[in-house]
């Protein structure tokens, strides 16, 4: 694989984050391009958690299984991650109590791994540093044996800790003792190295996570309230909306609970700002009866649900795709609603813009998918630069004077009736979330009830008609094996397919952004184009293949599915082609 | 009373414009219909046009009142049961230049939705709010709710509740509020004379109407309270001393302001990014160069 993959490996509370930060934004400097995403506990310090970075020379979007460099800061560090090693890859560590590692150079030798240790305790503390600075000790010597120059790392570290001169000082000495593996022994030290070659261009990148995507197109619609209740591993959104809100002067509202987050939405759209929340399926959860109500009172209403395994607690700082049914089919009674599922901090950037589109012309409830692993993941993308249009469908200017309440809701074919914001024409309208008559006062009477019923639901068959269909990567047809997936699965099916390219097999993938309405056409068309098709989802049930089963009466080939809270590392994939194709 | 009435007759047309066309199906003798004509009166009376007020009602009996407000002008939203609260404080903030006018019963606010109350009174939103207390559940057929006095047989609980009756005012003036007032459905001009009080205050006005019902509360009826209404002379000045005169909901039960902080900044004031916006939320949407937020990714 034309990749480096590094691994850094510690207690949470270590200072991994910051590290892996400024390892990603100095390759990202050299010219690298860098994929970076971390595993943690749902603690904030002492349990054990690591972060990975992969780059190379051309785009990737998703992390190898199988790691070049492991970096351990403590114990677990150190013991667990030597089987995800490659051969001849390299465990570099700190640890100075060797008699508890015994058997570890054993592993390593079987392995084929070369074990790199440096007193980094005591040279931290000698140089007048504390436990936490064995990190930037460790830092130094990756960098080593990566056989990079030391300049844009010192910078790096520099601008880090600009604010913090005491402590620059020292972290300088750090890693600079580290990058000569300076031991206070006398041992020689073999310091194995890298030859990795350096860009020779840099790509006109940004350096990103999706919940950065996702507030920056919320940003970019002109949204200007934000609600939302704080969970993980959608939290960041509110933190990123809040940290830009001076510039902005976007309302950022840290509600109750999430119930008043979607009322809140809900209440500041009916009076025509445009507003969204964003939650993970435990909170969406309390926002069912609210998307309901959206659907009746035909307002535009926008959630962003980052996924996390569930049931309940389930894996809190984890990853899946578990919710996509729940997307679909929650809430009481039958209305139309839009199901979008971003795969990456550009489609988070851009998704957001259209689904605030949708939302509002077609005034119903917009659902956005978002992962763990989305959400959080550092990748880089080309420069954000949407020309998307703001589209509202509103009514405006002189054509308010002409209207009568009962446009509000009338019945049309599409099912799509005339919006105006309260207050804006003489004709005013009741938003009733009891069955009602075109101008919104209540009805209960069965022949009044089955058009308005109806009307609400044909939105879903005009909305399909208008929505982009799913996209093939790779192979057109014809392919050795096909995968059709969404969410994330599309960022490694990109990887797989240039990793498979000179390999002689032909891989192609279907990529489902919007997801509800289906459209099962392009789904048929795509079997018909191939013969042998899998799915690729991160749940137990398969939730896509069995609604495009359901819906086409196609069968899959096979199903590549994973639920232990881990996404799909390019290896899962690329074992699972080499024994099905 | 009688320069109101003049106001009134002079401003016939906007009065009009709140009188309702659809048939009432509220009980004869509901307190709703007097509130609901208060309502409108102290709408008309407070220069407020149709166009520039949204009511906001929750589920349970006033909340059918929802689309028996105005004729052709009037923007209502008939949200979920015990959310109205939340639901109008988005309203409100997308578009504090516009009255929001929220309404919901003491089933529903003081129960289901009652972490909502607590935070508006918190947040301070720029929006009025008018609890319909009847003390008890009257849309599901004559329920116990929080305010159902202790003694009482109701549907579903026939000894009587074991729980405690609660006292919305007194419970309200525990948040540090800055407008609470109560009043009686049987005294139209009182319930006029409070909500136009409402109406002028900038952040949260909380106020609570002891509403009959005569189908599910018959242990007091007008009469009942009309022995034993304390109209308040002049408004508490403290939030101590509002709470002695909420106290008594027995023997003799206080009408009037309860208390009033008009220097308090509602919400919107509270915002440190916002100090020097004069548009709102509502007027703002529109695309936003980003360019300088991503300088940093780069």
């Amino acid at each position: 694989m034309n990749r480096t993959t590094l691994k850094v490996a510690g207690e949470s509370g270590m200072g991994l984050l910051s590290i892996g930060r400024i390892v990603a934004k100095v390759l990202k400097s050299m010219g690298f391009y860098v994929h970076s995403d971390r595993e943690y506990p749902s603690l904030i310090k002492g349990g054990h958690s690591n972060l990975q970075i992969d780059f190379a020379l051309k785009q990737i979007r998703s992390l190898s299984r199988e790691v070049d460099l492991v970096i351990a800061l403590d114990r677990p560090g150190l013991v667990e991650y030597i089987e995800n090693i490659k051969k001849g890859g390299i465990l570099v560590h700190g640890y100075e109590r060797h008699h508890l590692i015994k058997d570890l150079a054993k592993r390593a030798k079987k392995r084929g791994v070369k074990l790199v240790y440096l007193p980094a305790h005591t040279i931290a503390r000698n140089l007048g540093g504390s436990d936490v600075m064995v990190n930037v000790v460790l830092l130094g010597l990756m960098w080593r044996i990566l056989g990079f120059d030391l300049k844009p790392l010192e910078a790096a570290i520099k601008k880090q800790f600009a604010s913090k001169p005491q402590l620059l000082d020292i972290d300088l000495k750090c890693v600079r003792a580290g990058y000569k593996a300076e031991g206070e022994d006398d041992n020689p030290r073999k310091i194995p190295q890298y030859k990795i070659s350096i860009p020779k261009t840099k790509p006109k990148t940004i350096l990103l996570d999706g919940n950065m995507g996702v507030a920056l197109g919320a940003i970019e619609a002109g949204v200007r309230t934000y609600f939302a209740y704080p969970m993980s591993p959608a939290s960041s959104i509110l933190m990123y909306l809040a940290n830009f809100s001076h510039e902005t002067k976007m309302v950022v509202k840290q509600a109750e609970d999430e119930i008043t987050a979607a009322q809140m939405t809900l209440g500041a759209n009916f009076m025509g700002s445009r507003a969204f929340t964003a939650t993970s399926g435990g909170g969406y959860d309390l926002m069912t009866e609210t998307v309901s109500l959206a659907g009746m009172t035909e307002t535009p209403w926008l959630c962003v649900i980052c996924q996390r395994p569930g049931p309940a607690t389930g894996l809190p700082t984890w990853t899946g795709q578990g919710d996509l049914n729940m997307a679909i089919h929650s809430s009481h009674g039958e209305f139309a609603r839009l199901v979008v599922g971003a795969s990456d901090p550009t489609s988070c950037y851009e998704l957001m813009q259209h689904a605030m589109n949708y939302a509002e012309e077609f005034q119903i409830p917009v659902i956005l998918l978002s992962e763990k692993t989305i959400a959080e993941a550092q990748t880089m993308v080309p420069i954000f630069n949407s020309k998307i249009p703001i589209k509202r469908g509103l009514v405006t200017g002189k054509d308010l004077e002409n209207l009568k309440p009962s446009d509000r809701y009338k019945i049309t074919k599409s099912g799509v009736s005339l919006r105006w914001l309260p207050g804006t024409s003489k004709a005013g309208y009741y938003g009733n979330g009891d069955e009602h008559k075109e101008d919104g006062t209540l009805t209960e009477k069965g022949e009044e009830v089955i058009p308005m019923y109806e009307k609400r639901i044909k939105k879903l068959e005009t909305l399909k008609k208008v929505l982009p269909d799913p996209v093939v990567y790779g192979t057109k047809s014809n392919a050795d094996i096909s995968f059709i997936g969404w969410g994330s699965s599309k960022s490694v099916m990109l990887d797989v397919i240039d990793e498979m390219k000179g390999s002689g097999v032909k891989v192609n993938y279907l990529h489902y952004e919007y997801l509800w309405p289906l459209k099962e056409k392009a789904a048929e068309k795509f079997f018909k184009n191939n013969k042998k098709v899998h799915i690729l989802e991160c749940n137990y049930q398969g939730q896509l293949a069995n609604m495009i089963e359901g819906t086409t009466g196609k069968k899959f080939k096979g199903r590549l599915l994973k639920w232990n809270g881990r996404h799909f590392f390019l290896e899962d994939v690329i074992d699972y082609i080499n024994k099905n194709s | 009373m009688s320069r109101d009435y003049k106001t009134l007759a002079d401003r016939k047309n906007e009065y009009l414009a709140y009188e309702g066309h659809e048939v009432i199906t509220w009980c004869a003798g509901c307190g709703n219909y007097g509130i609901q004509k208060a309502l409108e009166r102290a709408m008309v009376l407070e220069g407020v046009l149709p166009n520039n007020a949204l009511f906001c009602y929750d589920i349970g009996c006033h909340g059918n009142g929802s689309d028996k407000i105005g004729k052709e002008g009037i923007y209502t939203i008939h949200g979920l049961h015990g959310r109205v609260i939340s639901v109008a404080a988005g309203a409100a903030v997308a578009n504090p230049q516009m009255k929001v006018i929220a309404e919901g019963g003491d089933g529903g606010t003081m129960s289901e939705g009652i972490n909502h109350l607590i935070h508006a009174v918190r947040s301070d939103y720029p929006m009025m709010f008018i609890l319909h207390n009847n003390e008890n559940y009257g849309l599901t057929t004559g329920q116990a709710s929080a305010c159902t006095r202790k003694e009482r047989p109701m549907n579903g609980s026939p000894d009587g509740v074991a729980s405690e009756p609660m006292n919305v005012c007194d419970f309200v003036l525990g948040l540090n509020p800055s407008f609470v007032a109560r009043s009686f459905s049987g005294d139209i001009k009182h319930m006029t004379d409070t909500l136009r009080a409402g109406l002028q205050h900038k952040g949260f006005a909380f106020i609570e109407i002891m509403q009959v019902c005569p189908t599910y509360n018959r242990q007091t009826p007008q009469k009942w309270y009309l022995e034993r209404t304390n109209y308040l002379k002049h408004t508490p000045k403290t939030i101590e001393s509002a709470r002695k005169a909420a106290k008594d909901l027995t023997n003799k039960i206080s009408y009037g302001i309860l208390y009033q902080d008009k220097k308090l900044p509602n919400y919107m004031d509270r915002l440190a990014n916002r100090n020097d916006i004069k548009t709102t939320p509502r007027d703002e949407v529109k695309r936003f160069n980003i360019k300088g937020l991503i300088k940093k990714f780069e």
